[in-house]
């Protein structure tokens, strides 16, 4: 009877582990279920526009073989989703300034006094490009699609494919992984139409603002030329109304 | 070169700028100022080198520029700026001259915007070339970009009326202040500006006084990822016609081609074309890469080359720019221009061969 009962006890304890073992995994597997890609994407493009009309400043500090050797400033006034001024403050680009009206897209310089219409490749030159810098909306962008869940160091990441579906998307393609836990970027590769991998990003570090938590740095890895970085430093976030005619392609009294 | 002076300068205004640089404070809403100030300084040395001279002037022309802008905005109405040119230039001599090239004051109420002073306007869409040059300052071809900023802007009275994508613009320019030779009239004009479909258009209508009416049109639109094209239709006694185009390569190569008919009336005609010739046809092409990043240690330079050429005498200049840049402050330029044609022809009419520029800019 002794053996009888030690066996029972014993299947029964293989059982019950077996039973929370499984539990464990079920619990897991339904915690790596498949996101909603649309709205991971929206929580995402909150840490980079916190407010629905905003300004910022950007500085942008380009590496060549881990050494620094450009500084660029960079005022940025976001209006939804569609409109973009930057306002160029380095010595080198004093009184250039750009706009963005949804897929059009104008930089205004002094030398010509007038808006130059540019064209979306012309978005692309830089280090760290016009688009970088002013498109930071992904999901007014891009179409999501969720990948696959994978970890990045020890954080585990939705991976999400963004594929542009429109004119005035930066790039064609990104990979973009953002924390399960709260879909805070951590990292991102951009693609060109030709297929080529051309950047990759990581978000570094974030700060609390006004109870919001917004992108503080992130950095810009060229992927043709793997010895040149860019670092993009982010402050002066602040919630503001901005008048519909800073957004006007026609005004030329910027400075 | 009148370095002295200009490291002087350089020295000063970088002083200025250190003690003036202040980190912001993080983690914190930036509140609002309700004052707003800017300002840049550009200081150029220009030397240019005239080969074959076919008239009695030295080989050799120097130039120091100073450049100063400043702009207070009082927010949200009110704003103050200012733009001047300082030139000493060296021929045989030393000239010196201080211009204004802008000096205007404005005031923000709603959806109007008032303006009065002089100002820099420029409605056309052309690079090289314009058709409804109406308060424009004047467009050389071969200088399309005003390399030493040296443009003037109107002296004028502007109102602006700025509704969603809908703009209309009035403006009045009084020619008092203007010197008599740059044969300025009074001009009212008005201007209405919309983008539509991704058009940016706009129509133009104006009165010079003591000449004729005027109208024009004009537009841009980007197509697909690399193209622009733009293109301005003006009526002054006859048609004049101007039709351009952009593309940009995916390695950030970009080209420019316009090609322009304006009649031969003294609005538009230049100094070099005689009065009996018939309506003129010109044509700009341009290639130029920013940052040659590809190459390792050349993504400081910048590279452009340019042709003008009017069809007509088939006479043309072309036009060779690099510019490279040195620091956050500093840069280097080379500029190269060369006419050819019929020592009648527009551009063969040119005195010299070719001229040479080489210079060094500083801006902060």
């Amino acid at each position: 009877m002794s053996n009888i009962n030690c066996a029972l006890r014993t299947f029964l304890l293989v059982f019950f582990t077996a039973f929370l073992l499984a539990c464990a995994l079920v619990a897991h597997a339904a915690s790596l279920a498949a996101p909603d890609a649309d709205a991971v994407l929206k929580k995402a493009d909150t840490y980079r526009n916190g407010w629905p009309s905003y300004v910022l400043h950007v500085k942008i500090t380009n590496f060549e073989s881990d050494k620094a050797d450009e500084e660029k400033l960079y005022e940025v006034s976001q209006k939804g989703t569609e409109k973009t001024y930057v306002e160029f403050m380095s010595p080198r680009e004093k009184g250039e300034h750009l706009l963005m009206l949804g897929d059009d897209m104008w930089v205004y310089l002094p030398d010509t006094s007038r808006p130059v219409r540019i064209t979306p490749l012309e978005r692309l030159s830089g280090d760290a490009s016009n688009g970088d810098v002013a498109r930071t909306n992904y999901a007014a962008d891009y179409t999501p699609v969720y990948v696959r869940t994978e970890k990045v160091g020890a954080v585990d990441c939705y991976v999400l494919d963004l594929t542009a579906k429109r004119k005035g998307a930066t790039y064609q393609r990104i990979l973009f992984w953002v924390r399960v836990e709260d879909a805070r970027p951590v990292r991102a590769e951009f693609y060109l139409t030709s297929g080529k991998h051309i950047k990759s990003a990581t978000f570094d570090e974030y700060m609390a603002i006004s109870g919001r938590t917004q992108l503080r740095r992130m950095t810009l890895y060229d992927e043709i030329r793997h010895n040149s970085h860019s670092v993009l430093e982010y402050s002066g976030i602040a919630p503001r109304e901005l008048p519909d005619k800073l957004f006007y392609q026609g005004r030329t009294d910027r400075f | 070169m009148k370095s002295g002076l200009l490291i002087s300068i350089l020295l000063a205004a970088t002083c200025c700028q250190l003690a003036a640089q202040e980190d912001p404070a993080p983690d914190a809403p930036t509140p609002e100022s309700r004052q707003d100030f800017r300002y840049s300084i550009n200081a150029i040395d220009d030397a240019t080198f005239y080969s074959s001279l076919q008239v009695p002037i030295p080989t050799t022309l120097n130039q120091l520029l100073l450049q100063p802008t400043l702009t207070y905005r009082y927010k949200p109405r009110w704003s103050l700026a200012t733009s001047l040119v300082g030139m000493a230039d060296t021929y045989s001599d030393t000239f010196t001259q201080v211009r204004v090239k802008e000096a205007y004051a404005g005031l923000s109420a709603g959806d109007f915007d008032f303006m009065v002073g002089r100002r820099i306007v420029r409605w056309g869409t052309g690079y090289a070339f314009t058709a409804t040059c109406v308060l424009d300052p004047p467009r050389i071809p071969t200088n399309p970009t005003d390399r030493l900023n040296l443009n003037e802007g109107r002296d004028m009275i502007k109102a602006d009326y700025v509704h969603g994508p809908h703009a209309l613009t009035m403006a009045w320019s009084t020619a008092a202040l203007a010197p008599s030779a740059a044969g300025l009239h009074d001009t009212t004009a008005f201007r209405y500006n919309v983008l539509v479909h991704g058009f940016d258009t706009s129509l133009i209508a104006g009165d010079d006084r003591g000449g004729d009416a005027f109208g024009g049109l004009t537009f841009t639109r980007v197509i697909g990822q690399a193209w622009e094209i733009h293109g301005e239709a003006a009526w002054r006694e006859h048609e004049a016609i101007l039709m351009g185009a952009k593309y940009t390569t995916p390695h950030g190569v970009t080209f420019i081609g316009e090609y322009f008919t304006p009649p031969n009336i003294p609005y538009y005609r230049d100094m070099s074309i005689s009065p009996l010739a018939p309506r003129q046809h010109y044509l700009f092409l341009d290639a130029g890469k920013n940052r040659l990043r590809e190459r390792p240690g050349w993504k400081e330079l910048d590279l452009g080359a340019y042709v003008v050429a009017n069809l007509n005498d088939r006479s043309f200049t072309a036009i060779f720019d690099a510019n490279r840049r040195i620091g956050s402050h500093f840069s280097t330029y080379l500029h190269l221009e060369i006419p050819a044609g019929k020592p009648t022809s527009d551009y063969g009419s040119t005195p010299y061969s070719a001229a040479t520029s080489v210079g060094i800019r500083f801006q902060l």
